[in-house]
């Protein structure tokens, strides 16, 4: 019973219990029915973790800062158009030519916020808008091909099994994420701002550098995913080749990420991602006709958010506090 | 007097205007190391423009600061904290999310990037023991820590950064009675170090208990410094108002009308059991108790803001329904909140609209507002609670405290005759001079007659305010004492209850 309080009271803990929940219900059900369960369902999973994973960090981020980024879906089309655009003769400039404009498109951002003192949805709303209209103009409102077939392959070559380059670019994000997180002066002033930004102000954290550098990191994020998208698909869609949003959200939301700010560690996030790419593939995988996966995919969330209620944990716990206390009430405090 | 310790810091002839306000002028004084050295004056008296210079937030238009005999210009609050003057502001500066090392260490300019480093902790645990909070983990999660842990933590913060002078303002608003007894030890151990203390304060009670010496402030001019032992209360109050005080607590009226509001059996899960009084009209009964007492959540569900509230209540006779704002309301129950800034007033809208929010519904028809009845209606409220006509038009957010407190008492107010006002901490954070204002206002509006049940954690005002008084511990009620038998050691040893608990041990 402690054991499990314990697991429930850690977001990260929680959600990666979540997905083995998942996985172990998948394969139960998988397993009966002679479905196919072999390490390509595996991959496949990696594959969309890959493309949503960095997304959703770069959200979870500037929500740990106590920050909205939505920009990240019109970054996420521009980095692809980018890298397709500039990479037709050589990949790696493309790469850098995307991670360029996400990190240049995010800091810019970040700075509108901070040195204009204005709301990060309203800002990245405008950035939203403004990436995507962008990447329309670059390619004239066309699919741009990259007619790379070989670099398409070799994106998606199974390493071990079930990793590609991409997947495993995207957990060396997420690692190097946490580690950052946890372990870095940086990170301890990240989740201080978004814990209170005027304590941290007063206590001496550069709140400013921090939200532009984790803007930057948001849009970096987002454009490297596009473009590791577009190469692996060798094409580019001004319009976005993944719709990444809806998903992005609920994963960052899973993982334990909050409006509130603070909250939420990278690894969490990617178990939040895991958990949706699961439940796209493992719903597949099984035999549920798409068009009932959002029905799933929603019912689980709204579970989980209701399991989260800040106020239905009070309640319980005040339940308790009130019984212990009349235990001790009449006698004088031992202490 | 004091041994002639060179001063560590010193103002000299230091003058600050703000556009056509002179905010401070010409105000000298000096601090030894290991004094402890209260200000206090009046909101606007200058006090905080004062701390500002010598943090380094403002510059002084005129004038020097010396800092162990060498004259300084401060750039700003870091450099500040380099030359080792801390301080602790009032809206402290703790990350909940972050665990009590790492606050401790946030935004220290020498922690390296990697910084789960063994020495880091081994001196967060030094200071921690230094603030007389040995007892804590240092991977605990400073949400989890009362306020006054956190004040201490807050203190911590400043001593890992060699600070040898810390300026504390108001670090007692918001802490219970042992919590602050808490914060005087570190205060007490830290002078014994040798380490200097500006202690910024609206309860003089604090002066002569923790301070050596005081400056006055009044209207940006220093009215003078004095050791302690050389002043008493009323020299100290006369000093900033700059006029006699004619009496603090007015004169309670000899009669008491019926009951106005009588609580019976009130349950609040987690926090007050079987809690039952009666306030009779024109009386101001208070909830006395420490921080857990559950003497504020009675209030509050009073107010109708506590949903699991039960048990039963009436006013004038007729029920009162916990849990609903609207019912309270009805039966023209209002709440005046210890949280001002949050739950108190809209700062952001005009003196005239949040004297008016509570009563729109009476100044007009049919969902149209009468502008000629606004107007009325905000000059009378206006004059009622002592605030300025021409304020009416400032926003809210730039009034001072004091003038803040009557905009939230004076939208308490209404025509109807008879009431009850719930007033959670009435002066927390207010200025002697708009104190007593603000007194002076409680009683009249018991002549009309209201019933007021407050709480305070300010124990004189307490007993200087109240006809009734109801001491709370854990949740449920010690005694209940009316009139002359309302004793400050008899309150005080009721909510602390130290004394039952050695007797109990005996």
């Amino acid at each position: 019973m402690k054991f499990l309080r314990q697991l429930l009271g850690n977001a990260t803990q929680r959600v990666f219990a979540l997905f083995f929940i998942l996985s172990a219900a998948f394969v139960a059900l998988a397993l009966p029915a002679g479905l196919p369960l072999n390490w390509e369902t595996a991959f496949s999973v990696l594959q969309n973790f890959s493309t949503l994973g960095p997304v959703a960090l770069g959200l979870g981020l500037t929500m740990l800062v106590r920050e909205f980024d939505i920009s990240f879906a019109g970054m996420f089309g521009l980095g692809g158009c980018v890298a397709v655009l500039v990479g037709a003769t050589s990949p790696a400039l493309g790469i850098a030519a995307a991670v360029a404009v996400g990190l240049l498109g995010g800091a810019a951002q970040g700075v509108f916020m901070t040195r204009l003192r204005l709301s990060s949805v309203a800002v990245t709303l405008g950035g939203l808008l403004t990436f995507g209209g962008i990447a329309y103009v670059l390619t004239g409102n066309r699919n741009v091909p990259l007619g790379n077939l070989e670099l398409a392959m070799s994106m998606n070559a199974p390493i071990l099994e079930v990793f590609s380059i991409r997947s495993l670019v995207a957990w060396a994000l997420f690692i190097v994420a946490a580690v950052v997180v946890g372990y870095t002066r940086t990170g301890r002033d990240m989740i201080a701002t978004g814990s209170d930004v005027q304590a941290s102000v007063l206590a001496g954290v550069r709140t400013e550098a921090i939200i532009i550098g984790v803007f930057g990191a948001s849009g970096t994020l987002s454009a490297l995913a596009g473009a590791m998208l577009s190469y692996s698909l060798s094409t580019a869609s001004p319009a976005g080749l993944s719709d990444v949003s809806v998903p992005a959200v609920a994963a960052v939301i899973l993982g334990g990420a909050s409006l509130s700010g603070g909250t939420g560690r990278p690894l969490g996030i990617a178990a939040g991602v895991l958990v949706l790419c699961l439940l796209r593939t493992g719903l597949t995988t099984v035999g549920v006709p798409p068009y009932v996966h959002e029905l799933v995919t929603g019912a689980i969330l709204l579970a989980f958010a209701i399991g989260d209620g800040a106020d239905l944990m009070r309640r319980l716990t005040d339940v308790e506090r009130f019984r212990s206390f009349r235990l001790r009430a009449p006698g004088p405090r031992s202490s | 007097m004091k041994p002639p310790l060179a001063p560590i810091l010193e103002a000299r002839a230091v003058a600050k205007s703000f556009g056509a306000v002179q905010a401070l002028r010409d105000v000298s004084f000096a601090v030894a190391p290991g004094e402890v050295r209260g200000i206090c004056g009046e909101n606007g008296a200058g006090k905080s423009t004062l701390i500002k210079i010598l943090t380094g937030v403002h510059q002084s238009d005129r004038g020097t600061i010396v800092i162990d005999g060498a004259e300084r210009r401060i750039e700003g609050p870091l450099h500040a904290q380099a030359l080792g003057i801390a301080f602790v502001s009032q809206e402290l500066s703790i990350a909940p999310h972050l665990s009590v090392e790492d606050n401790i260490w946030l935004g220290h300019r020498d922690v390296p990037l990697l910084h789960r480093r063994r020495a880091l902790r081994q001196r967060a645990r030094e200071v921690l023991e230094l603030v007389g909070l040995r007892h804590l983990a240092v991977d605990v999660r400073a949400s989890t820590l009362s306020l006054g842990e956190r004040q201490l933590l807050e203190i911590a913060r400043m001593l890992v950064r060699n600070a040898r002078v810390l300026i504390l303002d108001e670090p007692t608003a918001t802490l219970s009675d042992r919590e602050i007894a808490q914060v005087f030890a570190t205060l007490r151990r830290l002078k014994q170090q040798g380490r200097t203390i500006i202690f910024i304060t609206h309860r003089l009670a604090e002066i002569f208990e923790i301070c050596d010496s005081v400056t006055v402030l009044r209207n940006g001019y220093e009215v003078g410094s004095y050791a302690t032992s050389e002043v008493d209360r009323t020299g100290l109050i006369e000093a900033m108002l700059g006029r006699p005080l004619e009496q603090m607590y007015p004169q309670a009226p000899s009669t008491a009308g019926g009951p106005a509001l009588v609580v019976r059996d009130l349950h609040i899960p987690g926090s007050v059991r079987s809690l039952s009084f009666v306030v009779p009209q024109g009386c101001i009964a208070c909830l006395v108790g420490q921080i857990g007492s559950g003497a504020t959540e009675a209030v509050r569900a009073l107010a109708g803001l506590v949903y699991t509230a039960r048990g039963e209540a009436s006013v004038g006779g007729r029920p009162l329904r916990f849990g609903s704002v609207p019912k309270a309301l009805a039966r023209n129950v209002r709440f005046v909140s210890e949280e001002r800034a949050a739950e108190g007033v809209f700062l952001n809208l005009s003196v005239r609209e949040n004297l008016l929010a509570t009563q729109l519904d009476t100044l007009g028809a049919g969902g149209w507002m009468s502008r000629q009845r606004l107007t009325a209606a905000a000059g009378r409220l206006a004059g009622m609670v002592g605030i300025d006509g021409r304020r009416l038009r400032s926003r809210t957010r730039e009034l001072s405290g004091g003038n803040q407190q009557k905009v939230a008492v004076g939208r308490s107010v209404t025509s109807h005759g008879t009431g009850v006002l719930l007033m959670n901490e009435p002066t927390r954070g207010v200025d002697v001079g708009a104190r007593a204002e603000i007194y002076v206002l409680m009683r009249r509006l018991c002549n009309q007659g209201y019933a007021i049940l407050m709480t305070s954690a300010d124990i004189e005002e307490v007993v200087g305010m109240s006809d009734i008084v109801v001491t709370m511990y854990r949740g449920a009620k010690v005694a209940e004492y009316a009139g002359d038998a309302i004793d400050r050691t008899r309150v005080l040893s009721d909510i602390i209850q130290q004394q039952t608990a050695m007797a109990g041990t005996a």
